[in-house]
Parts: structure tokens; sequence; C-alpha cells
């Protein structure tokens, strides 16, 4: 890792992962995406939510909001609406996305709020050390599930393509080349784009990464990432893991979707479409 | 009018309730009438409660109708309409001796000896008459009271023709036929004029018929928010339902989100982004939202939430009102973290308060929990349309020094420090100054890149957990807090009533008006009182409280809630004692009940003075 790009490290601040941590290989596929993409530093705001995965935003040099467990997609939603001129990554892990956060993502696909997620999965909860998350497997033993998990795991592809969020894609931090491709194009994309990745935690393997690079492969040539119920059909399979991108569709963008509002408004206002004054816009209440 | 009277001597005070079952209009019918009485030279005021149900349910409006400035809701009726049994049974013992009653005979039975003047108005039938259903008896009330008050009846057309403008011609000529039989019919039976209201002439200068909700809007408006973010809670909707209505024509933005957590995150995020954000809810949603209000105060990132108060605990009384989010407001987060309180005292006051909110917000970087409440968030007023072509942009390094809160003549916009191209050389986001409040840099700016975290972090924005950085930091945090107190004395609280007065009475946000009666009225009776309203609940301008209490033999506290949050606070701040006024009852405390506290106080006093001798 001697090589790395520099331009986007935060160099005050020094990761706190283990060594061999997935997070690692993500973080440098990131930042092969952005150098690809040359997006200004200064135009970017990182958005992240609590746990391991949290800490993303801490190590890249841009604007960065690390808030609380699981508002990270409201508070980048929040951020995007007013100025849809900055380039917006937000990073949770599972627990943080899909646990505590869960509630938040139909909604953001709703809006269709041009950003881009990245949901880092390694399966557990990693900074508190060890519990079973909303990925963990049914009977999978872990420090909060000491007889086996009771609950099953969630599938979190086929819920992102039910929730009809504009671009799916799935990578692994085993692939830091591929992170790079799918991280710039969804960045690229206009609208919602979340990267589902698997990033294996060293210290409390429940995704493992020997399994995971035993069960990983590209999408089949000939995807057509157009296709929801193709999409579907892959996203359920568990043996291979496909990774690639499985949907990308286009639809208005939340600023497209407020920009249209408000011209209609100022239509509906006044003839010529001009913007009104606030003194003459206090004289409705007469 | 005649010039130089006493503002609360008035030859002209109405106090009109109409009340009756959710969904029959009650508050259409007042509201309507509230507006043509508006348009003359009279002030008005209402209040209202909505049953939390949409049909059913008890509903009623009040509408005091005066020449000159009005305070309070007012205590006794001089006339009520009752459209149902219920509403009777509930709200005859606030009618005064002698009051007018109007009821629909059908409906309504009386008890043998009332003493007041009975006017009864067949409205259902008249009703079903006009409009073929009951669905028009508010109208044919209106038109009653129309003759009553002797209002123009053209007057009333217009509005009534604007009110069901969208619901098409054969609505409008249905309602216009209800309000026509209700003048008719008040007319053929002679009954007499009780307030004259057709000669008056319309108001000198210009004025608004706001709600507080409304004004709270406006406010924000003029203080330059530009993004809102919200999720339906009653009684605060409507600030939500203005804006998004106003923002898309002056490039503004508001979002309806998924839940409260949601909306208050978007908030953060907008003013992380540069924007002024503000949060309009109520209790319960307040409660949801109080983790983002720690990490805007962590993160430095400056906030405006308002809570109309609803009657709690829990769900609670949603279409009541009550006092009793202060604790939540000022104590309710996990460890410590500053925030400014603030708590306007009427419809109008909430206009101004909300940019003072902005302003504070702005200046030191803090979230600022404006606390409002049921009473004056859904009643109108008519507010003086404020100046502003005397809006100053004030420098935000000017601004470190004296700030003065709006008035009418007068509004100063703040907006945050960001940081010199000097200070972008070696940017610290949070570093250590003298008032605790660092320059913000506002993304894309080139070289002002900073990771904002709700971990304790150093002046660079490092997480960092050492004794010592913990210390300093929760140091330039709180040091921002005593600026604030600092800086009342430049705009020092107003204290009414005579100086050498021995009892004095506290209060905070919606009961000023009440508490100002009631002193009125003390007066009249030969007993002097001071009152002090102050704005800020948290900072507390200490000094000058302090002052006003060291003067008083007595103090009284008066607020709407069970348990004395504010005479808590007072006493745990000033080591006094005081006498507890309470009302929890979800609707408003009125002038005499506070005067009947003062009379109690009083009575002590004289006891006192006599074992003295």
């Amino acid at each position: 890792m001697s090589t790395a790009l520099p331009n986007y490290r935060r160099k005050q601040i020094r990761p706190v992962w283990c060594s061999g941590c997935g997070n690692y290989g993500v973080l440098r596929g990131v930042e092969k995406a952005l150098g690809n993409l040359k997006v200004p530093a200064e135009q970017m705001v990182v958005v992240s939510g609590i746990g391991c995965a949290g800490r993303f935003s801490h190590y890249l040099n841009t604007y960065a909001l690390h808030g609380t467990h699981g508002r990270a997609l409201p508070i980048a939603t929040g951020v995007k609406t007013t100025r849809p001129d900055l380039t917006v990554l937000v990073v949770g892990g599972d627990g943080d996305s899909l646990g505590i956060g869960g509630g938040h993502l139909p909604h953001a696909a709703r809006k269709n709020v041009d950003l881009t997620y990245l949901i880092l999965d390694n399966n557990t909860y990693g900074l508190t050390k060890g519990q079973s998350s909303p990925t963990t497997p049914w009977g999978c033993v872990t420090k909060s599930s000491p007889y086996g998990s009771p609950e099953d795991s969630l599938d979190v592809l086929p819920i992102l393509l039910a929730y009809d969020v504009s671009f799916v894609a799935r990578t692994t931090s085993l692939r830091i080349e591929e992170i790079s491709a799918v991280v710039s194009k969804a960045m690229q994309h206009p609208g919602f784009s979340i990267v589902h990745i698997l990033s294996p935690c060293v210290t409390y393997p429940v995704l493992k990464q020997k399994a995971l690079r035993e069960r990983i492969e590209p999408l089949p040539e000939g995807h057509v990432p157009g296709s929801k119920a193709a999409a579907l059909h892959l996203a359920y399979s568990s043996d291979p893991i496909y990774t690639g991108v499985f949907y990308s569709i286009q639809k208005p963008t939340l600023d497209a979707r407020l920009r249209h509002l408000q011209e209609s408004a100022l239509e509906r206002y006044s003839a010529k479409g001009t913007p009104p004054s606030i003194p003459s816009l206090m004289e409705r209440f007469l | 009018m005649t010039s130089g009277k006493k503002s609360f001597h008035s030859e002209v005070d109405f106090i009109l309730r109409i009340a009756g079952e959710g969904g029959a209009g009650v508050i259409s019918c007042g509201e309507l009438f509230a507006r043509a009485a508006a348009r003359t030279e009279y002030h008005v005021f209402t209040f209202l409660t909505y049953p939390a149900e949409i049909r059913g349910g008890f509903a009623m409006v009040q509408i005091r109708v005066r020449d000159w400035t009005i305070y309070s809701m007012g205590s006794k009726l001089d006339c009520l309409v009752v459209f149902n049994q219920q509403a009777f049974d509930r709200t005859i013992k606030e009618l005064k001796k002698g009051g007018t009653l109007v009821y629909d005979p059908q409906a309504v039975q009386l008890p043998p000896d009332l003493e007041a003047t009975l006017l009864a108005l067949p409205l259902t039938e008249l009703s079903k008459e006009a409009t073929g259903s009951v669905l028009g008896k508010n109208i044919v009330a209106l038109g009653a009271l129309g003759h009553l008050v002797e209002m123009e009846q053209r007057v009333l057309e217009n509005l009534v023709r604007d009110r069901f403008a969208s619901k098409g011609a054969e609505v409008i000529k249905r309602n216009m036929e209800a309000l026509r039989l209700g003048y008719a019919y008040a007319a053929e039976q002679a009954w007499r004029r009780i307030l004259l209201m057709a000669d008056l002439r319309p108001k000198g200068s210009h004025y608004m018929m706001l709600s507080g909700n409304e004004a709270i809007a406006l406010g924000a408006l003029v203080a330059g928010c530009r993004f809102t973010a919200s999720y339906p809670i009653t009684p605060a909707t409507p600030i939500f339902e203005t804006l998004t209505r106003l923002f898309p024509l002056v490039d503004g933005r508001a979002l309806q989100m998924e839940d409260e957590i949601a909306a208050v995150s978007a908030a953060l995020g907008a003013s992380f982004a540069g924007e002024k954000a503000l949060v309009p809810t109520s209790g319960p949603g307040f409660q949801l939202m109080t983790e983002q209000l720690n990490l805007a105060s962590m993160l430095e990132v400056p906030l405006v939430l308002v809570d109309v108060q609803r009657g709690g605990p829990s769900t609670g009384l949603p279409t009541k009102t009550e006092q009793s989010d202060l604790n939540l407001a000022i104590y309710g987060v996990s460890g410590e973290s500053p925030r400014i309180v603030l708590a306007p005292t009427s419809v109008e006051d909430s206009f101004y308060q909300t940019i003072r909110a902005f302003n504070l917000s702005e200046r030191y970087q803090l979230p600022v929990i404006m606390l409002t409440d049921q009473s004056i968030g859904l009643r109108k007023a008519t507010v003086r349309m404020p100046d502003l072509s005397h809006i100053i942009q004030l420098d935000s390094h000017v601004a470190r020094t004296k700030v003065k809160i709006p008035q009418p003549e007068f509004i100063n916009l703040i907006d945050r420090a960001e940081p010199t191209a000097k200070e972008l050389e070696d940017y610290r986001r949070f570093r250590i100054t003298a008032d605790g409040v660092s320059p913000i840099a506002r993304p894309a700016t080139p070289g002002g890149q900073y990771l904002a975290t709700g971990l304790e972090h150093t002046e660079s924005g490092k997480p960092d957990y050492t004794p010592e950085n913990h210390l300093q930091m929760s140091r330039k945090r709180f040091r921002k807090m005593e600026v604030i107190a600092r800086s009342f004395d430049t705009n020092p609280i107003e204290i009414w009533g005579r100086a050498d007065a021995k009892i004095g009475i506290l209060g905070w946000g919606s009961t000023a008006g009440a508490i100002r009666e009631a002193r009125y009225l003390a007066e009249e009776r030969g007993i002097h009182v001071r009152h002090m309203h102050p704005h800020t609940l948290s900072p507390m301008p200490h000094r000058q409280i302090s002052n006003f209490l060291v003067r008083l033999e007595h103090l009284i506290i008066v607020e709407e809630n069970y348990t004395g949050q504010f005479a808590h606070h007072i006493k745990a701040h000033f080591g006094v004692k005081a006498i507890e006024l309470h009302k929890c009852e979800g609707i408003p405390i009125t002038p005499e009940e506070i005067l009947r506290g003062i009379e109690k106080v009083a009575g002590i006093i004289d006891e006192y003075s006599i074992a003295k001798l």
C-alpha cells in the first residue's frame, strides 16, 4: 500500500481499522475512483454514520461530517438539496445502513437524491466488538447470539431493487480495481446510487474472506442493467455472489423535481415568472 | 378613539365564542368573522381549539375585538354561540352575567334560570332550507352574528365567496343563501345590536392577519432561511405548510421527510452546507430530534428548531396548549451541550423572535430552540407590517459586539462568520477563541475542508479523547453561553409596573398577555405588581433577573403545566422562594385566574402588615 494516492487522504488522521481490515481496500478503491473522476476535494462532502465504516469520512481530505448512528442518509439529503453543486458521498456499515438507519433508504430512493451511498457490509458490529447485525446469517454464533443468531439475514440487493434505488451495484473489498470502476460509475450516475461492498472483518470474521473469495463472480456478460427482473434474479443468488452493476435507470433527480416545482410555482405566481420580493409575499397576509 | 388614553382602557372590548361539534365549520365561521373584524380599525385576537379528530368531538373558536392592542384571549364572554348541547354544557359557565347566548333551539335544552339575553336561532332548520343539509349551519350563524354586530352584509359576502371559490358556483350560491337567511332571521326577530361595526374606518397602517405559526414562517423568510424539513405534527404543521408554499418563489427548498429524525438530520445537513435551516415540530417530534440537536451543538452547526408545544405527556392532548417542554428544551440531552432556548410571547413576537433565533444561531453557531405553544401557534391576530426597508445586514465580525433584538422599525440580520484567506492558510475549524466562536468554512471553499465529528475533537477536528482536550473543548463550547448571557445587558428586559411594587410576577411564553391584563386589573383594585417576562430562558439573563428579584417581597411564577418547570429553573438559579401558579388543563390561563392569585398574595401581605402593627 506504499504507492497510495495522496491527493484525497487527510494526512492528520490515521485510520483506526485493524490491520487487514477490508475497509482499507475500499478506501483505496474509492480514492482511485475520485482520482479517475478528478473531483476537487473541496467540492466533495463525505457523510458517514457510526461504526468502523463510519470512520471513512475521517480519512478523505474533503468536507466531512461524521454524525450520529444511522442518520448519514438524511443528513446528506439536506446537504445535496441545498447545494446541488457539491458531490456527496455517504458511507455506512451494515448496522448503520440497514439496522438503525434502514428506515431512511426507501425515502431517499423515492426522492432519487443525487448522491452515492457505500454500504460496507461485514455482517457484524465490529466497533462494539462482534455482535450480530442485520446481515449476520441465521444460526451464526456471535457475542450477542451465543447460541446462534435467531433471525434471518437481510438480502440487501433485492431490498434496494424493490425500493427502486436508481443505481444498484455490488463489489467487494477484495477487488480494488472493481471498487474503483463501480464507484466511478455510481458517482457519475445522476440520482441515488448504492454500492453494496462486502468488506470482511478480520477480528470478528462472520463474513470470511476465504469463503467470499471462493463465491464471488462478476455478473454474467450481457446482463442488462435496465431490467429489474433480471437484476432481481441475479441479486437473489448467494452462490455465486455476483458483483458489478445490477441495475441502473434514469429518472428525475430530487434537484430536477424541486426545480420543476419551483418553475410551476413561479408561473402560477406571475405570468412573467419573475420571483416576488419578500414584502410582496407578506402583502398576501393582509 | 381619543388620544392619550391609557392603553388598557378601551371603549370597545368584545369577546365572542362559537362552539360546536368538530367538522361543523365552527372554526371557519369564527375565522371569517375575525377576518371581517380585522378589516376595520379594531384589533382582533383569536383562540381556538380543535378536537383531535377531524369529525366529531368539541371545537371552539374565541374572538376578541378591541379598539386597542389586545394582550390575551380575555376572560368572560360577551357573546356565546352554541351549535349543540355539548358545546352549551361545556362553555355556558364562561358567559358573562347578562351576556348574549345564541343557540339552536332544536339542539340545545336550556336550564330554566339563565341570566343571559337568549336568542334562539334555528340553525339546523335554516341551514337545511338554504343548502339542503346541515353543512351550512356555520354560515347561517355567521349571518346572524353579522346582524348582531352590524357588520355590512357585503363584507361577509366577499369573504364567503373567497372561502368557497374553489368549490364551484353551486356551493357559493348555497352558502350565500345561508348567509342571507342568517341576516334576515336576526333582523326579523329584531335582535338588538351588541356592537356597531359598519361605519368603522379601515386601519391606518398596514396590518397582517397572522397565526403564530405563519408569523414564524414569515420571520424565517425575512431572516434569510431558505431550507426547512419537517414531518407533519399537530399543532406545528402550518409552519411547514406556509414555508413549502412560499419557498419555491424565493429559491428556497422544503422537504417533507419520513420522520422527525430525518427532518432534523436534513436541516443539519443543509446548515452544514451553508444554508439557514428551520425545523418546525411539536413536543413528541422534538423529543425524537434531541439526538441530532446534540450533534448540532457538538459540530457547532447553526440550527433553529421551533417546538409548538401541545398538551403532554406522550400523545397527550395534540390539539390543546401547554408549556411543558421547557425541561426537555433546556436539559434534554446526553452529555452536556449548550443550546439557546427562546420563548416568544405573542403572534407578533413570534415573528421577531424567529429572526432573533436565526441571528443568535448564526452568530454563536448553536442550535436555538424556540418554544411557542398551540395557543399562539394557531390563533390569529392583527400584526403590524414591519418596515422591511430598514433591514441591516451586519458583518459577522462586527456583529460580535452588539446585536439588537429585532423590532418593527429595525431589523438586523447576521450570517455566520466565514474564515478569511489568512485563516484558511492554517484552518482550524474549532479554533479556541475569546468568545468560543470559530469561523465556519462553507463547503466548496478551497482549503477549508474539515472533519466535523460528533466524537470529542481537537481544534482542527481530529478525534481526541485526552483529559486536557475534553476539558479545553468543553470550555470552548460553553464559553459561548457565558458570552450570550453577558450580551443581554445591551438589550435590557422590559419590566412593567411600578418600581416600588412588592409583588412581582415572572412568566414565560404565551402567558405574557394574560399576566399583563391581570396586572392592569390588580392596579384597578389598588394592588401594585411588577411583571418580567424574559424571552431567553437559556442561557439565563442572570443579572437582570436578579435585579428584578431583589426588590420584591413576593414572587409569583405563572406557567401552564403541572409541575412548575420554569419555577424549578428560577429557584435553582436564584435560590428564591416563589408562589407557583400553574394551570394544567390544556387551555390558556386567563387574566382573572391570575388576578385571583395576585389578590390572594396581596391578602397575605395585608395580614402580615397588620401583624407587624
